[in-house]
């Protein structure tokens, strides 16, 4: 009989235990191809419907793929995560929303509502990120059920926030502004169906004027509204991932470096210190 | 006799997909209204009506002045002004797209507002979804309180070391910036304790899992949610059968 650690297994053991790795890897794929195929469809098919009038047929083609898309994403994810991130998600769930309260107490017209998956995402990685993007649009549905069509929208913004802190850009101040913009251009692009045909708009009255303004030069609703998100979306992103960076640095080093997605890729700037246990 | 939490859920989650498949203004007013009156049966028609006014308002006045006056596939012209023209079909458009979401938004939120937590979460633990689900959903409600709480103490305290939020924009972000990272900071720090204490206690590990909550799962009810499953199912393939040959070009 070979010696038994007597220690716990680290996280990286741990998460092969439970389910084959093939199948997640399967669940992934899954569910990053329902969403991007329920966004093909519905561009593909989107001139023919809103002329036929109730446009459920799409609004219920966008909602089925889109939120399937999150869960199966959200089933491939979960169980994987090691507690020290588990935990941190409600953190960051919260402080998407009491931080973007707070930014919108300074009288900045953005929503900043994605700050805490920002951060989660650089200080634990891409799939933590994405998870906190659709969970957090889960339990903030409790409170207001239009968020829970965009879950897909947030998966992809904490997806790109982790896969731009693997690649260093968060080394850089001055390229997280540029990560959040790019990211900004997808998710806009992304979430555009939702808005389109479930709800059939925006929620704000200054998104809906400049809505209006593309309507009225005789664009599609699809067309009109990603015009829209391709205004607003990079900004706003571009300044949540700056503010994710912004606290990120000011957290303690003592407390970055305890995440091993940040130790393993140097996500932040600054020498390592010599024994990030102690 | 309480619900069981899933057959309240199924219940209005069936009910917003067949509203949303049915694609009728008359119904979504009539299942709105129909959520309202139960609202007020269960007490919570304040708090219901309070947050969906919330969200439907600025969505409802979006949609008027989005499809009431720029909606270039309307044929009836009511009235025109330069290049805005309110047309039937634009109207109609709003009128349905905002009845449709107010329906599955009062359905979402009586829900949400009589559901008990404690009783969700048991009953998604006996139904094998994975527990780290559970633990992120209850945290989360939880911590929305304390939060709010620890940020006003921490508003305090630096106010009591001379924090004074000026007019400008740049004072206001300052005074944002020191309360956000003092919350950030302190939220990080314990939620690293809170690994080490679910940890030690096996929450990373897997098997099987015992409750001390009990939930009644009357069979009547289960009758029932497989009932309400099957008929959103045949609300949607009805829907989407009929629509298709429309709504995708050749």
């Amino acid at each position: 009989m070979s010696p038994q650690s007597l220690t716990l297994p680290d996280a990286g053991s741990r998460t092969g235990a439970g389910t084959a790795p093939g199948r997640r890897r399967l669940l992934e794929i899954a569910g990053a191809t329902a969403i991007a195929a329920t966004y093909v469809f519905l561009v593909l098919t989107q001139p023919v419907e809103i002329a036929n009038g109730p446009a459920s047929f799409s609004a219920l083609v966008a909602l089925g793929g889109f939120l399937l898309g999150a869960v199966l994403l959200l089933v491939a994810v979960l169980p994987v995560l090691p507690t020290s991130t588990l935990v941190l998600m409600p953190v960051a769930i919260v402080l998407n929303v009491v931080l973007g309260q707070l930014m919108g107490s300074t009288g900045l017209p953005f929503y900043l509502d994605a700050i805490g998956t920002v951060l989660i995402a650089v200080l634990a990685g891409p799939a933590a990120g994405a998870a906190t993007g659709v969970l957090g649009s889960i339990v903030w549905s409790f409170f207001n059920p239009t968020v829970l069509p965009f879950a897909a929208g947030a998966a992809l913004i904490g997806f790109l926030a982790g896969l731009a802190a693997r690649g260093g850009l968060f080394r850089r101040f001055y390229l997280a502004p540029v990560a959040g913009f790019l990211t900004g251009i997808l998710a806009g692009v992304v979430s555009a169906p939702i808005a389109a045909f479930v709800y059939g708009g925006t929620a704000g009255l200054g998104t809906g004027a400049i809505v209006s303004a593309f309507r009225a030069m005789g664009d599609t609703l699809l067309a009109a509204i990603t015009k829209q998100a391709l205004i607003s979306d990079p900004m706003d992103k571009a300044i949540v991932f700056t503010i994710a960076a912004l606290l990120a640095y000011a957290l303690p080093r003592r407390t970055t470096f305890q995440f091993a997605f940040v130790r393993r890729f140097r996500v932040l700037a600054g020498k390592l210190p010599a024994d990030p246990a102690a | 006799m309480r619900l069981h939490p899933l057959t309240a859920l199924t219940a209005a989650c069936c009910a917003a997909v067949m509203t949303t498949a049915a694609g009728s203004w008359p119904l979504s007013v009539a299942v709105a209204l129909a959520a309202v009156l139960l609202a007020a049966r269960t007490g919570v028609a304040a708090r219901v009506l309070l947050a969906a006014g919330v969200i439907l308002a600025p969505l409802f006045l979006s949609l008027l002045v989005l499809h009431g006056l720029f909606f270039p596939e309307g044929h009836t012209v009511l009235a025109q002004w330069g290049p805005a023209r309110v047309t039937a079909e634009g109207l109609g458009f709003a009128l349905e797209l905002a009845s449709r979401t107010a329906a599955c938004v009062l359905l979402l939120l009586l829900f949400s507002f009589t559901v008990s937590v404690p009783d969700l979460l048991t009953a998604l633990a006996a139904r094998r979804i994975p527990p780290q689900f559970s633990f992120v959903l209850a945290a989360t409600l939880t911590l929305v309180p304390a939060m709010a709480e620890r940020l006003e103490k921490i508003r305090q305290a630096q106010e009591a070391r001379g924090l004074v939020v000026g007019r400008g924009l740049l004072s206001r972000l300052a005074a944002a910036r020191l309360q956000a990272v003092p919350l950030v900071l302190g939220l990080v720090e314990d939620a690293g304790l809170r690994a080490q204490a679910l940890d030690a206690r096996g929450f990373g590990t897997t098997g099987p899992r015992t409750s001390y909550r009990q939930l009644q799962d009357p069979p009547a009810q289960r009758i029932f949610r497989a009932t309400a499953l099957l008929l959103a199912a045949a609300a949607v393939v009805l829907r989407l059968s009929t629509a298709w040959p429309a709504a995708v070009p050749t």
